[in-house]
């Protein structure tokens, strides 16, 4: 039988008789498909399993080990199942599936906020509060009917409340005053390129995808 | 000679037990004689069931007629970190549905790790009239529609806690189910929602609540909303915030400031998503009554963490990011001598190169300066036997060391040895040492120092470490007080397993995936150990019934139970059932 996702080693020893005594059950030889992760394991002095601990009688096991010592001799299995050196992961974010552990609630923030780290420059110093660089999350912002766009940096906003609120204060001396009682609808372009009206998935969800801004006029966007 | 158990009237043994709470004490009552099980049966109030698994809905129903409050946990540890496939189970409803029709005066449900229904919520909701204490701890399945059934109907609610759980988030609307005349809430905690809540029904609910001690938003919550909310909660002792950004403006941060100040008993404070350096010292006016910070999502930078940390001089628990570094840890030794707990998470846990300063220094420092020091964890990238041994030395007092070396495997880095003997010092030092994990590279003379050290030890968390069955049988034979051992790839198989099945019994539950343990020995044990449930996880290989013996299962929990098979099994998850 053959390594399965490095799994077994080819059989020596196959299970023997099971004899069941007062106590649990006595086996000659179990297969023991043992293996050494890393060549250079550092090896300590074997000794023979009874040498190594206190037999207890009280443990009833299901098996008495005939007291062979551990033999590290088989090197050559190698597992390869989700071992794969930290070195190889290149693109993927986890190879090792659950490693670290972290809870997914964490993890989901951490990813969220992967790019916008503080960065050192080359001088190792870190990069100062005001100024981002590439890692800040600015777009820009049109609205209907003004010509000059403007750009706002989405990451001091945490709701689509505060976002509306502070658009509605950014816009509202563009406005002519018969404009004032016009209705106007937030929408965005997201990542896939469709334009679509903010509000309808969560904020993060929205944060993640959005690259611009556009306010439009009520029956504008009803009408698209 | 007049036996003691007839001495008393049931009634006096009654009151007398009444003064017991502990579940231990509790138990051991229980065990004196037929009698005090009757009686203590009839007035235990309170039970926790670590496994959901281990005893029925039934027979928890049947011996204690009379609970007003239980705790159930339900999906293994390690499902946590996407180990255990969706669907396991860990069905909260069954107990749920007992429990409506058994005890129409429970008062507390907490669950762990559980599935719940909107259907479960909506039965709690009308089931039990004085219902006060829902505590949902990472469990999923429900959606905000389950949360609006307990705001309508829970008329004496005094604690919602949806603690990092994953809920389906339909609106914010929930929240406004709450009645006007609702005024009974201490603790709410909301910080796992994804979506916007109404801040009306927030501030509405605030207002007629003044009780309310414990708030914790979720990230949609704007900072200036905060200083509203925080008016109106004056009596508040825990708070979450909600995004601690905004625009940089003078009067927020003052009127931030204000509000923090005028919640007297403020004493724990979390949430700080996004913290930007501008609004932390609105916290200093408060930082000296401060004991316990959580900045674990704040992703700000060293220096203004330090300064925070450092001002909040009678700090006893904190969970920082490693952007606090080890000069941020220094200063932390030299600030907080009445530190107990510190939990440093990695900030970039994926990257393959440290992206922040933080060593062991840090944790060495701390370990130095806190003598209150018990209960650590602590990721990081690198790690040396010297000091973990000035660790372990250094405090004596721990109980919980959970130390997480990000590369798997990794040795000391100053020596290159594994790191058996530091992790051996803490075992050896720390003698009241209840829980651990293990990380880097470790070969079976670890387990060989926790055997014989780790006395007691409950539970223990090993990954890729080992290097033969020896090491699991140390662990086994050795720690007397094991209750829960979870393990991921280790070269720890049948041998060990089989030989120590009794202990099997004695322990909660065993956790073991991407180990050497045979379908063959999953097999042998489910055969001969009918109070234990051996449940192998089946992979795309297919079930053990398909493979020969020898071959090596994937994912095995083994959990000790007085149920019997679990009915609810999915396809994926195999049980031996007869010869």
């Amino acid at each position: 039988m053959e390594l399965q996702l490095g799994l077994a080693l080819p059989t020596q020893n196959p299970i023997q008789g099971l004899n069941l005594t007062n106590n649990g059950l006595e086996c000659s030889e179990l297969r023991r498909p043992s293996f050494c992760i890393e060549s250079h394991r550092h090896v300590k002095n074997k000794r023979s399993f009874e040498e190594s601990f206190e037999y207890s009688s009280k443990s009833l096991p299901l098996l008495v080990w005939n007291g062979q010592p551990n033999d590290e001799d088989d090197r050559g299995g190698k597992r390869n199942r989700n071992a794969h050196p930290a070195n190889e992961n290149n693109e993927e974010e986890n190879r090792l599936v659950g490693w670290p552990p972290i809870k997914s609630c964490r993890k989901k923030k951490i990813h969220q906020q992967h790019p916008r780290f503080p960065i050192r420059n080359a001088g190792g110093m870190l990069a100062e509060n005001g100024d981002r660089g590439s890692n800040s999350s600015y777009v820009k912002v049109k609205m209907a009917g003004v010509a000059v766009g403007r750009k706002i940096d989405l990451r001091l906003y945490s709701s689509y409340e505060t976002l509306t609120n502070k658009l509605f204060s950014m816009f509202n001396k563009c406005q002519k005053p018969e404009e004032e009682k016009e209705s106007f609808t937030l929408t965005y372009q997201a990542e896939e390129g469709d334009w679509l009206v903010a509000g309808d998935v969560p904020w993060q969800s929205f944060i993640d995808s959005v690259k611009r801004l556009e306010i439009v006029r009520s029956g504008v966007a009803e009408s698209t | 000679m007049p036996r003691i158990a007839y001495a008393f009237p049931d009634e006096v043994l009654e009151h007398v037990f009444s003064f017991i709470h502990s579940d231990q004490d509790r138990n051991a009552i229980s065990l004196v004689c037929k009698s005090w099980y009757e009686i203590e049966r009839w007035c235990r109030r309170s039970i926790f069931v670590g496994n959901c698994y281990a005893v029925s809905p039934v027979m928890v129903v049947k011996r204690f007629p009379k609970l007003r409050s239980i705790s159930l946990k339900g999906k293994p540890h390690f499902a946590d970190f996407n180990l255990v496939p969706e669907d396991w189970g860990g069905y909260a409803c069954p107990w749920i549905e007992a429990m409506a029709s058994a005890y129409p005066w429970l008062e507390e449900i907490r669950l762990k790790r559980m599935v719940l229904t909107d259907e479960s919520l909506e039965l709690i909701s009308k089931s039990f009239k004085n219902f006060q204490v829902l505590v949902l701890s990472s469990c999923e399945g429900f959606s905000t529609d389950g949360l609006a059934a307990i705001a309508a109907n829970c008329r004496n609610l005094r604690e919602l806690d949806l603690r990092e759980s994953e809920v389906e988030d339909l609106s914010g609307h929930w929240l406004s189910q709450f009645p006007d005349s609702f005024t009974s809430l201490v603790s709410l905690n909301i910080s796992c929602l994804g979506s916007e809540v109404s801040t009306c029904a927030l501030e509405r609910l605030l207002a007629g609540c003044p009780n309310l001690q414990s708030l914790r938003l979720n990230r949609a919550v704007p900072l200036e909303k905060l200083v509203n909310l925080l008016g109106r909660s004056p009596n508040l002792v825990e708070l979450g915030t909600g995004a601690y950004t905004s625009e940089m403006q003078p009067d927020v941060f003052s009127d931030l400031s204000r509000a923090f100040v005028g919640c007297k008993q403020l004493k724990s404070l979390s949430g700080f998503w996004d913290a930007m350096p501008y609004y932390l010292p609105a916290v200093y006016p408060i930082s000296s009554r401060l004991t316990s910070l959580n900045l674990s999502y704040a992703t700000t930078e060293s220096p203004y963490l330090v300064k925070l940390v450092s001002e909040c001089r009678n700090l006893q628990r904190l969970w920082v990011m490693d952007y606090i570094e080890d000069s941020g840890l220094e200063a932390l030794a030299v600030s907080c001598k009445d530190l107990r707990e510190l939990r440093v998470f990695p900030s970039d846990p994926f990257g393959l190169e440290p992206n922040v300063a933080l060593t062991e220094r840090g944790l060495v420092s701390v370990s130095e300066g806190c003598p209150e020091l018990q209960s650590v964890l602590y990721f990081c990238r690198q790690m040396s036997n010297a000091a973990l041994v000035t660790i372990a030395r250094n405090r004596p007092n721990m109980t919980r060391f959970r130390l997480c070396i990000i590369e798997p495997r990794k040795p000391d880095y100053l020596t290159l040895q594994p790191l058996d003997a530091g992790f051996g010092a803490i075992v050896e030092h720390c003698k009241n040492l209840r829980r651990l994990s293990l990380s880097g590279l470790l070969t079976d003379r670890v387990f060989e120092y926790i055997g014989s050290y780790g006395k007691k030890l409950e539970m223990l968390s090993v990954a890729f470490a080992g290097d033969s069955d020896l090491g699991l049988h140390y662990v086994l034979s050795g720690c007397d007080n094991l209750r829960k051992l979870e393990v991921r790839d280790c070269p720890f198989g049948d041998k060990a397993l089989l030989a120590n099945a009794a202990k099997l019994e004695t322990m909660r539950s065993l956790w073991m995936s991407s180990c050497n343990v045979s379908f063959g020995a999953c097999k042998l044990l489910g055969q001969k150990m009918p109070r234990l449930n051996v449940e192998v996880i089946i992979d795309e290989r297919g079930p053990p019934d398909s493979m020969p013996e020898s071959c090596l299962v994937e994912k095995l929990y083994i959990y000790r139970t007085v149920a019997g098979p679990r009915m609810d099994m999915p396809g994926f998850v195999w049980r031996y059932t007869g010869p």
